[in-house]
């Protein structure tokens, strides 16, 4: 974590415009991503999770410039992405690739294998016919397939063979960085398994940097260095995958831990089951975004947006969390007990006995 | 996985066709469609009264090219005061000569005189004409074959399908795609202009315009019908165009480097193709029906261009010439279904949401 990070991202903003009425006249917009910062150094994983349209997609498509972010910054190895322009950006885009999360809509249904994998290499003019096909069938191989795909059809693979392919897709660039957005969700869990290797295969290999996006907290932990937890548009809690995973600050990141089903009884917790929906992203409330739903709102909570506090190199927004931290000596064991003993009082919120799931 | 099948794999387009293939109804649709192309292509070999193929005076000719384009007929011919009766005249002036016949021998310009053709009578005319054995079809007011103007105007009836709907489907792909891609003001600006000439009545513009030409030909009304007639086509381009450009793959082109050309032609339109097509196909049968409407309204080609609505129209003045009725009303129902049938095949046979339905 010493050296300059390979990706560095500041204040992060992507906001999409919401028009109305005949002359198009903007009358708001949503902040799918508001204000996002992190940093992910050569050969780091990071993991970004949240639940569904918390902007998680929004910030791996802005830091490759497929969603045009309208504020903060974007530097990767010292570039920055956000002014770069034209044959540059082609340049960058290069360097950076990027999985989907659907491996039915991310291959071209009319494109052979073979067009989808040389496409890259044609727009970027890499190498001779000979040398390119030379390179797809490394990339194949690299994900567990054979040069016989190169002639199909993607309707002619499974899900898991696809998302191979998608991979091979961004690998034959051969890239320093990948985006990979919840490349194994739409996957049955037998080959979940399989993807989830054959990506910590290459980020061996390879010497891959990752940014993992994903609502699954358990693939996650078993990838990812490090955690950043979104909750509508911005990160509220970040912080090394294991000091994360033992002690979760934020109780909205505990929340999000409660729900994930454990085979092992010692670490079953009793499920927290949050109340309401997520606010709108177009009309976020005011205070800690959070609040409506947390089960210990203060007022403070409801007027402050609360500020980072840092406690070796666990990063969190909440106001009740820096207070147990300040109490317990910065402390984050301690501090996540107690925070979890408060969420785990009746009173607070409507609470769910867990453990059956 | 491990079996090496190098073979490439059958895309899209060949499993379509193996699917509109099983279609019968459609397989004759299409074989019907074909057979009007042959009979264009061979209308002079089909019915007229000049020869195919002919030797005159030590020189082979195929006088038959003149009902094509007036110059391809031989100047010799001419020269000689032919004027435009063959069988006599080769004897005459050539006893050496051979020649080819079209396999029926009428005039689809001219009532064919008496002994034109060697001890045959001349066409009848008017209410006398009706279908027989030489005029298979019939003759119309002026003594004219029925059938042979009905072959020489399957030419018109499928160049009016084709050439609108070429020119209708090029603006609409164009404007639609424009419009939906680049979304915004561009957007605006296309949407608006769509919806503009959508407004515009074809026929009625087509009257006008025949009404302030000096020379209205066949081309005109095509040139209408295609300039008009693409609004529907630029929507529907457009919404496939809206839906496929925020699709995973076309973000995923986009990561690789790929320009909005590229990804417009190499991506979505390959994509948006299938859709588009079955209202181009519907197009077409309706451009063949608004020409028909327009010839019986005597605002078709201007003689002697042969086309079935002109045959119609003659109908107008004794509608007991029944055969001026039927049989080009019949030709006209029949294309026209025809289209639709391939359309509706075409829609089924590409759309992958019908197609797993059936399963």
């Amino acid at each position: 974590m010493s050296a300059e990070p390979l990706l560095a991202v500041s204040g992060l903003e992507t906001h999409f415009p919401v028009r109305r009425g005949l002359m198009r006249r903007q009358v708001g917009s949503v902040r799918a991503v508001d204000g996002v910062s992190f940093a992910i150094a050569k050969r780091r994983t990071l993991g970004l999770v949240g639940e569904s349209g918390c902007g998680k997609t929004t910030v791996g498509r802005s830091i490759l410039r497929l969603v045009e972010p309208t504020g903060g910054s974007v530097r990767f190895a010292g570039i920055d992405v956000r002014a770069t322009h034209g044959s540059a950006l082609a340049a960058l885009r290069r360097r950076m690739q990027i999985v989907f999360q659907d491996p039915y809509g991310s291959l071209n249904p009319r494109m052979t294998i073979r067009a989808i994998l040389e496409e890259g290499l044609v727009i970027h003019r890499l190498g001779t016919a000979a040398e390119r096909l030379e390179r797809m069938q490394r990339a194949l191989e690299r994900t567990g397939l054979t040069a016989a795909a190169l002639g199909r059809y993607p309707h002619e693979f499974s899900g898991g063979q696809r998302q191979r392919i998608a991979i091979a897709r961004a690998l034959v660039l051969e890239p320093e960085f990948l985006v990979l957005d919840e490349p194994v969700s739409a996957l049955d869990v037998s080959i979940q398994a399989q993807v989830v290797n054959l990506l910590v295969e290459l980020r061996e290999q390879l010497g891959l940097t990752y940014l993992f996006i994903s609502h699954d907290l358990s693939v996650v932990e078993y990838l990812a260095d490090e955690v950043a937890v979104m909750y509508l548009g911005r990160i509220v809690e970040h912080a090394a995958a294991d000091a994360l995973y033992r002690a979760p600050l934020h109780p909205y990141t505990r929340a999000l831990f409660s729900a994930v089903p454990r085979i092992d009884p010692a670490r079953r917790s009793r499920r927290i089951v949050l109340t309401g929906d997520v606010p709108s992203p177009a009309n976020p409330p005011p205070g800690c975004r959070f609040h409506p739903r947390c089960p210990l709102a203060e007022r403070v909570c409801r007027e402050v947006d609360p500020p980072a506090t840092v406690v070796a190199g666990h990063t969190v927004h909440c106001h009740v969390a820096a207070r147990e931290l300040e109490k317990a000596g910065g402390d984050a064991e301690t501090a996540a007990a107690t925070v979890a003993d408060m969420m785990a009082r009746p009173l607070a919120g409507t609470l769910v006995g867990g453990g059956d799931s | 996985m491990k079996a090496a099948v190098a073979a490439r794999s059958t895309g899209f387009w060949a499993e379509a066709w193996k699917r509109f293939r099983r279609k019968k109804l459609a397989m004759a649709a299409l074989t019907f469609i074909g057979g009007l192309l042959l009979t264009a292509l061979f209308a002079p070999a089909i019915a007229g009264t000049k020869p195919v193929l002919c030797r005159y005076k030590g020189t082979i000719y195929a006088p038959c090219l003149g009902y094509f384009d007036r110059r391809l007929e031989p100047a010799i011919f001419t020269k000689d005061r032919f004027r435009g009766t063959y069988p006599r005249n080769l004897k005459e002036k050539d006893p050496e000569s051979w020649a080819i016949w079209p396999l029926v021998f009428q005039d689809p310009y001219r009532s064919v005189r008496a002994d034109e053709w060697p001890g045959e009578p001349a066409n009848p005319a008017r209410d006398e004409g009706r279908p027989s054995r030489r005029n298979l079809f019939g003759t119309d007011q002026a003594g004219v074959d029925v059938f042979a103007k009905m072959v020489h105007g399957t030419t018109i009836a499928l160049l009016v399908g084709f050439v609108s709907m070429g020119i209708a489907g090029t603006i609409g792909i164009i404007v639609g795609a424009v419009g939906g891609y680049f979304g915004g003001w561009v957007d605006m600006v296309t949407s608006r202009v769509t919806e503009i000439v959508m407004c515009i009545p074809t026929l009625v513009l087509i009257l006008a315009v025949i009404a302030v030409i000096e020379k209205p030909t066949i081309w005109h009304t095509m040139a209408i019908i295609g300039a008009t007639g693409w609004t529907g086509i630029a929507r529907l381009t457009r919404g496939e165009f809206l839906r496929l450009k925020g699709s995973e793959f076309v973000m995923a082109a986009k990561a690789s480097g790929a320009g909005p050309v590229r990804i417009m032609l190499r991506h979505i339109l390959p994509n948006a193709l299938a859709p588009v097509l079955v209202p181009i196909t519907f197009g077409i049968a309706s451009a063949v029906l608004l020409e028909s409407s327009l010839s019986f309204l005597g605002f078709g080609p201007p003689p002697p261009t042969a086309s079935w609505g002109s045959v119609l129209n003659d109908a107008r003045s004794n509608l007991a010439m029944w055969w001026l009725v039927a049989f080009p009303g019949i030709a006209i129902f029949l294309t026209v279904l025809a289209y639709n049938l391939i359309g509706e095949a075409l829609q089924e046979a590409t759309d992958p949401r019908l197609r797993e339905a059936r399963k």
